[in-house]
């Protein structure tokens, strides 16, 4: 009998350690280690871009050249970085140097209505496995299929709401602009 | 009070004879020349400030020319390079006097939006109621008579897409510009400057005209930049479909053998040009001047209706193979009327060869033409 | 021994405080409940329910929107179609007290109603092939991509000539084609369709080379004019006027030349007549007839 109290004991105050410790996690400050590499990485885009690998062993119809492919890579990595420092900072006007669009419209709504609300995005990027799976005949687009690494924090005010470690799969469409390729469409998908 | 009376008396004198001076050096006064070379120069002098009359004071009444004649030999007309230069310099020759008449050699030197401009005249000075005055014959160049041309103008314009329209749709696509040959050269680049110059033609392949341009870039032995230029004025920027244009790119410096590759970059973009005029080049020889030295000559006809203001003629020299070797230009400092023939000279460089195969091209720029 | 079990005593009564505390928190976790709906159209709308009592704070966060909402648990959250127009992974995330639940909602995209189509080149020569290229990439009404499959159509016609037409099923919300162009130049109609939709690109096929260019001369008031036939391709289309054809005259001394522009077909242009003198003509790559003054052709 002792034996069993002192079990249930012993399981509630796990419980109840574990569940103030999942709160004040939850509740403490913003995982900002991991976030401020990111986030914080003012000096210069590339730099603090997220890694990004790119498959264009199944592009079709054209043939993915070597130049492309590494400003592929750069440049979307550099649209990542651009997109979280725009979510955690709602600065839209860090849009433009990678989104282009429909993509630039629908990330500048959502930095409106986050400061309407009082809301922040923070992402903790942990890298991109991206498959071209179409370049244009003429090479001035190109469909994307990323599978990404992603911690995502919502933030109302300095409180974390809400923390989710996922694997998104993301479909983003690039095309040319002046000097680089810019973001067109990023759209989660299943 | 004497002191300051003589003041007054001593301003006074001293503001006539600087009224005096300044009368004497403006058209009041007739300066008399006392020597051939004097006249010469000081026509020139008043060539320089533009004043006709006062350099027709220098002309001799035998040369039976009115101010109006002048001012178009020597200031140009109808919008040509001359109309746009200045004169910088003078230099003077004698090359025979007597008593009564000379022959005095001008060298002049204008400078231009385009670069300096050099003359040449043998003058005939002769003495005229004991003052030295110069013969300058009267410009017999024709005009175009009265006449009604038939012009039709042929003329692109282009339609970009509008801002509004969806991102996929297309604006018109370049010109398709291909460059057809290239050769690298070590030469003196004509300036005195030893160099590497890349010289070539490049085609509009389209149907559209084209604005062109062609960049190139030294690469050396260890894949460092030696340098990178592009054409300037030794190229036809605008080019019609199936046109050719040589080019010319100079690095002052480079030595040939320390490159080890050339990039060259054409780059055409759409514009809006008109097809006229048209310009031809008649009578194109090599001839040798007296000095020695080859000059290619001939005739431009602009066979359009209206007046082209400032011709531009590029020659490209080829060797036995054709391969371009030597690309010069030269601006004609007078307009070309419609039908009436201008001559035109350009230098010919002496290591291109006794009898070297050549093309001459016309490139021209016009104001306020309609179409254009 | 008596300090002991009081001790003791005091012990067993904090864990089961910390025990009633932690069930009572997890009765509140447990009374906190979210669901939503397991598939969502875009501008479809969507209700989520929730369970609990009390109030709660509700966030929504996702591709192009961010709002917070003050909800009654218990009571349903209707989200309208402007709160979910954009297709995307959203989170939606309830927060009551210190305790917060978060759900993921995706929203797929609607029926394809628009294309973005991507023809090129916008000038292309006629007969090459494979020469002209169609992208369509497929949208719905709410700028989001169609990723499931859509049959879309390609038609390419040049004046009165029989139209080509090619199906293709977009996948990942792109159908592309490659094409011929006609032998016939003129602007050609190309347009890429699905369903009611579609969108028109006109594509130039422009004539190719000048073929078997010939010339033919006349006196002129002030030499020789000369002037040549109308110039056509190999598939007969006349060449674009402005195009440049170019007459050389030698006579062993000297050489003249005139880059003539064709107008209305033909080129044309004076040289001298000098007697005996060769003249030739070409066009880009095309040669074409000599003609010797004062001789035989």
């Amino acid at each position: 009998m002792k034996f069993k109290l002192r079990l249930m004991i012993v399981v509630g105050a796990l419980l109840s350690l574990g569940f103030f410790g999942m709160a004040a996690a939850q509740d403490d400050q913003p995982a900002k280690g991991a976030v401020g590499g990111l986030v914080s990485g003012a000096g210069g885009a590339v730099s603090g871009a997220p890694r990004v690998t790119l498959d264009v062993s199944s592009t079709a119809p054209r043939q993915v050249e070597d130049t492309t492919e590494r400003a592929i890579v750069r440049d979307y990595g550099r649209a990542w970085h651009d997109m979280a420092d725009a979510l955690a900072q709602n600065r839209a006007d860090l849009l433009p140097a990678s989104f282009v669009g429909i993509a630039q419209q629908k990330l500048a709504d959502r930095i409106a209505a986050q400061q309407k609300s009082g809301l922040e995005t923070r992402i903790v990027d942990h890298g991109h496995n991206v498959q071209a799976i179409f370049y244009s005949p003429e090479g001035s687009a190109m469909e994307l299929h990323d599978t990404a690494q992603l911690e995502i924090q919502v933030l109302d005010g300095s409180s974390v709401v809400n923390t989710q470690t996922v694997t998104a799969r993301y479909t983003a469409l690039m095309t040319v602009a002046e000097d680089r390729w810019k973001v067109r469409v990023l759209q989660e998908t299943q | 009070m004497i002191r300051n009376i003589g003041l007054a008396l001593l301003m006074v004198v001293v503001t006539c004879l600087l009224l005096a001076v300044g009368y004497a050096t403006s058209e009041g006064v007739n300066r008399s020349a006392g020597t051939p070379e004097g006249a010469v120069r000081s026509l020139y002098d008043h060539v320089r400030g533009r004043d006709w009359r006062g350099a027709m004071r220098y002309v001799a009444a035998a040369s039976n020319t009115d101010e109006r004649t002048f001012a178009k030999d020597v200031g140009g007309s109808d919008g040509s390079l001359r109309t746009f230069s200045t004169l910088q310099d003078i230099r003077t020759t004698v090359l025979h006097e007597n008593d009564n008449d000379a022959m005095v050699r001008a060298n002049t030197h204008w400078s231009s939006a385009v670069g300096s401009l050099y003359d040449t005249r043998d003058l005939h000075v002769i003495r005229e109621n004991g003052d030295w005055k110069v013969i300058w014959p009267a410009d017999k160049s024709p005009t175009a008579p009265p006449q009604v041309m038939a012009v039709n103008f042929l003329r692109w314009d282009i339609i970009h897409r509008a801002a509004g329209d969806d991102w996929a749709s297309q604006d018109v696509a370049a010109p398709n510009a291909r460059i057809m040959n290239m050769n690298a050269l070590q030469h003196d680049l004509g300036n005195g400057l030893q160099g590497v110059m890349i010289v070539g033609e490049i085609e509009n392949q389209d149907t559209v005209p084209a604005f062109v341009s062609v960049g190139a870039t030294l690469i050396g032995k260890n894949g460092e930049t030696l340098g990178e230029e592009s054409s300037f004025d030794k190229i036809s920027h605008t080019l019609l479909p199936k046109e050719v244009s040589p080019f010319r790119i100079d690095f002052p410096g480079v030595k040939l053998s320390d490159v080890k590759k050339v990039t060259m970059q054409p780059n055409a973009l759409l514009v809006p040009a008109s097809a006229d005029p048209v310009i031809a080049v008649l009578h194109q020889r090599i001839e040798t001047d007296a000095r020695g030295h080859k000059l290619l000559k001939g005739e431009l006809v602009n066979q359009s209706g209206e007046t082209v203001n400032i011709p531009h003629v590029i020659a490209t020299y080829y060797d036995d193979s054709g391969k371009p070797i030597w690309v010069s230009d030269g601006y004609v400092d007078h307009a070309l009327e419609p039908q009436i023939p201008v001559p035109f000279a350009v230098d010919v460089r002496d290591d291109v060869g006794p009898n070297p195969k050549f093309r001459v091209t016309v490139n021209q720029y016009s104001i306020d033409r309609q179409g254009a | 021994m008596s300090a002991a079990g009081g001790t003791s005593r005091n012990r067993y009564g904090l864990a089961a405080a910390l025990t009633a505390l932690a069930m009572l928190m997890a009765h509140a976790a447990a009374a906190q409940q979210l669901r939503v709906p397991d598939h969502v159209v875009a501008n479809a709308g969507a209700t989520l329910t929730t369970s609990g009592d009390g109030s709660a704070t509700f966030y929504l966060v996702g591709p192009g929107t961010a709002l917070k909402r003050e909800v009654k648990l218990g009571e349903a959250i209707e989200l309208s179609g402007a709160d979910l127009r954009n297709a995307g992974r959203y989170s939606a995330i309830l927060k009551a007290g210190g305790n917060a639940q978060a759900a993921s909602l995706l929203v797929a995209p609607a029926q394809p109603a628009a294309i973005n189509f991507m023809a090129r080149p916008s000038r292309v020569p006629v007969a090459a092939h494979d020469a002209i290229s169609g992208v369509a990439f497929v949208f719905d009404d709410y700028k989001n991509l169609v990723t499931s499959p859509a049959q879309v159509t390609f038609n390419l016609a040049v004046g009165d000539a029989a139209p080509i037409t090619r199906k293709v099923e977009a996948r990942e919300g792109i159908a592309w084609t490659r094409l011929d162009s006609a032998r016939k130049a003129g602007a050609a109609q190309f347009v890429a369709s699905i369903g009611d939709t579609n969108v028109r690109r006109v594509v130039q096929q422009v004539a190719s080379d000048p073929c078997g260019l010939r010339f033919h001369t006349a006196p002129a008031k002030n030499g020789v004019t000369v002037e040549t036939d109308p110039v056509k391709d190999c598939s007969g289309n006349p060449v674009p006027d402005g195009t440049i054809v170019t007459f050389v005259e030698t006579d062993g001394r000297t050489r003249s030349t005139v880059d003539a522009r064709i107008k209305r077909g033909i080129a044309q242009a004076e040289l001298p007549a000098v007697p005996g003198a060769l003249i030739t003509v070409a066009s880009g790559v095309a040669t074409g007839n000599e003609v010797r003054l004062g001789g035989g052709k």
